[in-house]
This record gives C-alpha cells, sequence and structure tokens, in this order.
C-alpha cells in the first residue's frame, strides 16, 4: 500500500467500511472521505472510532456534514498530498460518478504516484462476473482519469458471509487478474469468521463493521 | 447463500417492482429514496417499460392515475413531504379505484425537516392526507427481505382491490445493505381481466369511464359503500403482523419497521435480564392488526408502544387495546434510530412512560 491509498469500487461494494478498517488498523494520519452520493454510511461516520485512533476525518467543511448530502468537499481534501510523512485513506463515491473526483488529483498524482484499490463484492448483482468487473474497471479509469493498481476481494453476504462466498470471489477475482494484470492486493474477511489457517490471495484484511449499527 | 445477493433496499425496491410487473414508473428526485428512480431507470429501459422522471411530485402522481387508468401496473415513489404532495392523487385514485403502488421511504419532519430516517408520516400513510371517506393498504416491512417480499405482492393486492397500495419504510431501509433473495414465492390471488380499463375499445362496446365525481349525493354514497365494502375485504384478508415470544409476556411492545429491529435486539438484552417480553410486529399498518391484541394474556403488566416518532401508532394499539391494558410509549424523533438499550431502559421504568 502506498502512502495515498485511493478505495474505488462499484456502489456499496463495502469502500467505506474498508476505508475506516484500513485507517484505524494502519494507524494512518487521514481518512478523506469523497462520497459525494450517499446520503447515510459514509466513512465520515465513524469519527469517534477513527478520532480515538488518531485519524484525522476530512470530508466536508458544512456544520451538518454527517446529517446531510449536499457535494460539497473541504479544500483539505489535497493536504494529504503536502504532507509527505503522513499516510492517507481516500474513500471514492461508487461507480464512475464517484470515481470523476479523481480528476481533481490527476496532476499530484502524476508526481507522486498513488494507489488506486477497486474494491469488489460479487454478490452485488452488476459485478458477478469477471466481464462486469473488467467493464467496470475501464469506466472508473476513464471517469477518474488514473489507472487502477490493485483489486480488493470482499466477496460478502454482510452477517451470511462464510469463505465459500470468500473463496467463490477469489475465483472470480482471479480470472480479473489474469486478463488485466492486477494483483488481489486483499482479501477481506470478518473478524467473526477469521480463520488464519485458510489460505487467502494478497493480504487478508480482517473486517470490523464500524458503520452498521450491532443490531442491524 | 448461492441464491442470495447483497442489495442497497432502495435497489430491492426497484428489481422487486420489476418482478412484481411494473408496466411504468413515475416518479420525481428526493432523498433518501434517489436509488429507486436511478435503478428503475436501468432495469426499466432494459425492459422496454415506461420510465418518467416527472417535473414534479404532484405531476408523478397524476401520471400514475392516467397509466393506471389505461390498465397497467403502476408504481411512484418518493419521501416525506414528497408523499406530502402526492395525497390528492392518492384520493382520486381511491375514488376512481384505480389500482398503484406507491413506495414511501421516510425521513425526519415535519416541512423539509431532514435527511435521516423516521417513522414520523405513519398517520400520513394511515390516515391520508387526501379528501374523503378512503384507505390505502399499507404494508410497513421490517427487513430487506420482507420488503422484496411486499413489494412483489403489492401490484396483485392493488389489482385485486382497485386501490392504491403503499409500501412504507424508513430512510435507514431504504439505504442499508442486507442479503435477499429474490426468488421467494409470495402469494398470487386470481386477478380477473381489466375490462374497467380505458385503454382502448378491444372489442368491447360501449365506453369505460374512470373518474371520481358523482353529483347525485345518492350515487355519491352508493359509491362510498361499495368503497367500505372493498376495505372491509381488506381488513379481513390483507392484515399482516408477526408475533414474537407471545406466549406469556410480562410486557408487551408493538414496534414496526426498523424500530422492530431495535426493539428485537432490547428483548434479547431483557431476556438475560430474567424479564419476559414480547413484541406484536404490524406489518399491514392499514389494516391495522387487531387480533393478537385479544390474544394478550391478562397477566401482562402492560404494553409499551416504540416509534422513530413521538406517537403516532399509538393511536392504534390504544384504539385495539381500548383500556385494557396500560399503555406506555417511546419514540425518537427528527431521523435518530433508538439504541436497543434505551428500549431497555424504558421497558425498565414502564411507570413513568405511561401515557393512560
Amino acid at each position: 500500500m502506498r502512502r495515498l491509498t485511493f478505495l474505488t469500487g462499484y456502489f456499496g461494494s463495502g469502500k467505506s467500511e474498508i476505508a475506516v478498517n484500513l485507517a484505524i488498523q494502519g494507524k494512518v494520519r487521514y481518512l478523506v472521505d469523497l462520497d459525494v452520493i450517499n446520503p447515510y454510511f459514509r466513512s465520515r461516520e465513524a469519527d469517534v472510532p477513527l478520532r480515538e485512533a488518531g485519524v484525522t476525518v476530512i470530508s466536508s467543511p458544512l456544520k451538518d456534514a454527517i446529517y446531510a448530502d449536499m457535494p460539497y468537499l473541504s479544500k483539505d481534501v489535497f493536504k494529504p498530498f503536502f504532507d509527505p510523512s503522513a499516510q492517507a485513506i481516500f474513500d471514492l463515491g461508487g461507480n464512475d460518478l464517484g470515481a470523476t473526483l479523481l480528476r481533481q488529483y490527476r496532476d499530484l498524482a502524476a508526481a507522486e504516484p498513488v494507489d488506486l484499490f477497486l474494491v469488489t463484492n460479487i454478490y452485488r448483482d452488476d459485478t458477478s462476473t469477471p466481464e462486469s468487473l473488467i467493464a467496470l474497471i475501464s469506466s472508473i479509469e476513464t471517469a477518474g482519469g488514473i489507472k487502477i493498481t490493485g483489486l480488493v476481494n470482499n466477496a460478502n453476504l454482510l452477517r451470511d458471509t462464510t469463505y465459500e462466498e470468500v473463496a467463490a470471489g477469489e475465483a472470480v477475482l482471479t480470472a480479473v487478474s489474469a486478463q488485466t494484470g492486477l494483483p488481489i492486493v486483499y482479501t477481506c474477511i470478518p473478524e467473526t469468521i477469521y480463520d488464519p489457517a485458510i489460505p487467502v490471495a494478497g493480504t487478508p484484511l480482517l473486517l470490523k463493521l464500524y458503520l452498521r449499527k450491532y443490531w442491524l | 447463500m448461492a441464491n442470495k445477493v447483497l442489495m442497497k433496499g432502495n435497489e430491492a425496491i426497484a428489481l422487486a417492482a420489476v418482478k412484481g410487473g411494473v408496466e411504468a414508473y413515475f416518479g420525481y428526485p428526493i432523498t433518501p429514496q434517489n436509488e429507486v428512480s436511478e435503478y428503475l431507470s436501468k432495469y426499466m429501459f432494459e425492459q422496454g417499460r415506461v420510465f418518467l422522471q416527472a417535473e414534479s411530485e404532484v405531476a408523478a402522481i397524476n401520471m400514475v392515475y392516467g397509466a393506471a387508468a389505461s390498465g397497467k401496473r403502476v408504481m411512484t415513489s418518493s419521501s416525506s413531504p414528497g408523499i406530502a404532495l402526492k395525497q390528492e392523487g392518492i384520493s382520486y385514485l381511491a375514488g376512481s379505484e384505480l389500482p398503484a403502488v406507491i413506495v414511501s421511504v421516510m425521513r425526519g419532519g415535519p416541512g423539509l425537516g431532514g435527511i435521516q430516517p423516521s417513522q414520523a408520516d405513519y398517520y400520513q400513510a394511515t390516515r391520508g392526507g387526501g379528501n374523503g371517506d378512503y384507505h390505502t393498504i399499507v404494508f410497513a416491512p421490517e427487513s430487506i427481505q420482507e420488503t422484496v417480499d411486499v413489494m412483489k405482492e403489492a401490484f396483485d393486492v392493488a389489482d385485486y382491490y382497485r386501490n392504491p397500495v403503499m409500501v412504507l419504510v424508513d430512510g435507514l431501509i431504504g439505504q442499508m445493505m442486507e442479503a435477499v433473495d429474490f426468488n421467494r414465492p409470495v402469494t398470487k390471488r386470481f386477478l380477473p381481466p381489466k375490462d374497467w380499463a380505458a385503454g382502448g375499445m378491444n372489442g368491447h362496446s360501449g365506453r369505460n369511464t374512470i373518474c371520481s365525481l358523482y353529483l347525485d349525493p345518492y350515487e355519491l354514497e352508493a359509491h362510498n359503500l361499495k368503497l367500505q365494502k372493498k376495505y372491509q375485504a381488506a381488513i379481513q384478508n390483507e392484515t399482516k403482523f408477526e408475533l414474537v415470544n407471545m406466549e406469556d409476556p410480562d410486557y408487551v411492545i408493538v414496534a414496526y419497521g426498523t424500530m422492530a429491529r431495535v426493539v428485537r435486539s432490547a428483548i434479547e438484552i431483557l431476556t438475560k435480564k430474567k424479564l419476559n417480553v414480547g413484541m406484536i410486529r404490524p406489518i399491514s399498518v392499514w389494516p391495522f392488526p387487531k387480533a393478537p391484541f385479544k390474544a394478550i394474556n391478562r397477566n401482562c403488566k402492560g404494553i409499551l408502544v416504540c416509534e422513530m416518532s413521538l406517537g403516532q401508532m399509538l393511536d392504534d394499539v390504544r384504539i385495539m387495546n381500548n383500556g385494557a391494558l396500560p399503555v406506555g410509549f417511546f419514540g425518537r424523533a427528527g431521523g435518530i434510530v433508538p439504541e436497543p438499550e434505551e428500549v431497555v431502559d424504558a421497558i425498565l421504568h414502564f411507570e413513568q412512560r405511561r401515557v393512560d
């Protein structure tokens, strides 16, 4: 994972939960919430656990940013590029629409290469096949103007997830990887079912759900 | 798990509508239900059906009226202030006996309010803001799976009664994700051909007229009595509810939708505290379930109504309880989803929550 890592992917593929987990586990300095699509379940909602882990959330300067869906972001979204000692995770909104926000970073990313990981969940109906994921990669790269550098397997049915789903996701991503040359950098596993004896592609990322209430 | 996909509530509503046979959608954007129209714009185009973003909610509901009059399966969706704008159209649909499905994804109010989840439109859904002696059949599911099942059935129910049917959820159900199976069977109804529709002559003689205008008061009363007959049939046949732990509860909680999810966890916590608490969960909120209230054990110490509003379903519970047991209330407003611990506290301090 490079110093500056962006997460992109299909709507509801799990980018925000992964961004919060990566930020807290990696003890990064900044989490930049660039979601201008969703009204709920954005990474800025996890501001309390993030703050406790020493992560600064950069999103919108609006007073009610957590409760509003205004497509309005802070000028500080560029700050991590000018703070060379800091690590940062950037959480984009879904699809090509969310990825258009990458355009503003193109010159900066040309000077300092960033990672752009595609978060995938094959149990989202539009991204269940290698072909659909390759089409998604192309539309996101066209919209954002930055190339994807890695794949994240987040195959899950939320609380119903087993290793069977994880393996099914890995099979699809292995095919995407073979055709695109992109590596599988992370495999997400709910922390409640994690078994270190079961090998997975890339680094296992144990997920705790920060945005979803325990009773839901 | 092979048949399941992970979907956002609003997406699932859209796909369930397609599977339920919707032929035309008319709507106008509003948070937190925009994904319904976003996804329908794609699905309807792929299926060669009608999708239209109207110039306003008022236009959309009147387009629904027109398309329903032509005999097609039609729907619209909106959120609180948008549903408010549709009230006149809903009354006209009921008056003209036109079937349509209306999805209401509630957010905090009144007025513009906010965009966080709420249940403050219970009155709006079950009493209606339109004029006249009419009812809308209203289903209020608690999960995305149940929303899908109810959506698929809603079109049949609307056609059967020739009446608008509302699917009432809060913004959380619209926005959250859950694993869902679209192939679960739902109850099918025998539906006669729509020979009343104004969709061309199709071989019949005489003209089909669809309107809600009856100048002769005797005719209008007869029309009203005919509608009432349908409503009585709906009360008989469409009342849906779930009972949780209702064998011999110390207290009964009444909750629907997202609030019922919170209450489920609260009941688990209360069970650990050796308190036996049950739940009546209305799935149809009009017609409102009556039978489970009659069946409550006499040893029960009270009924706690829980809502994400400041007390609307409370009225229906009081009507059904008819003074039999003490009634208490717990609710949060403005878009706040309460935690299970708050419900636990309300049960533990029931006497302070009494409203009668």
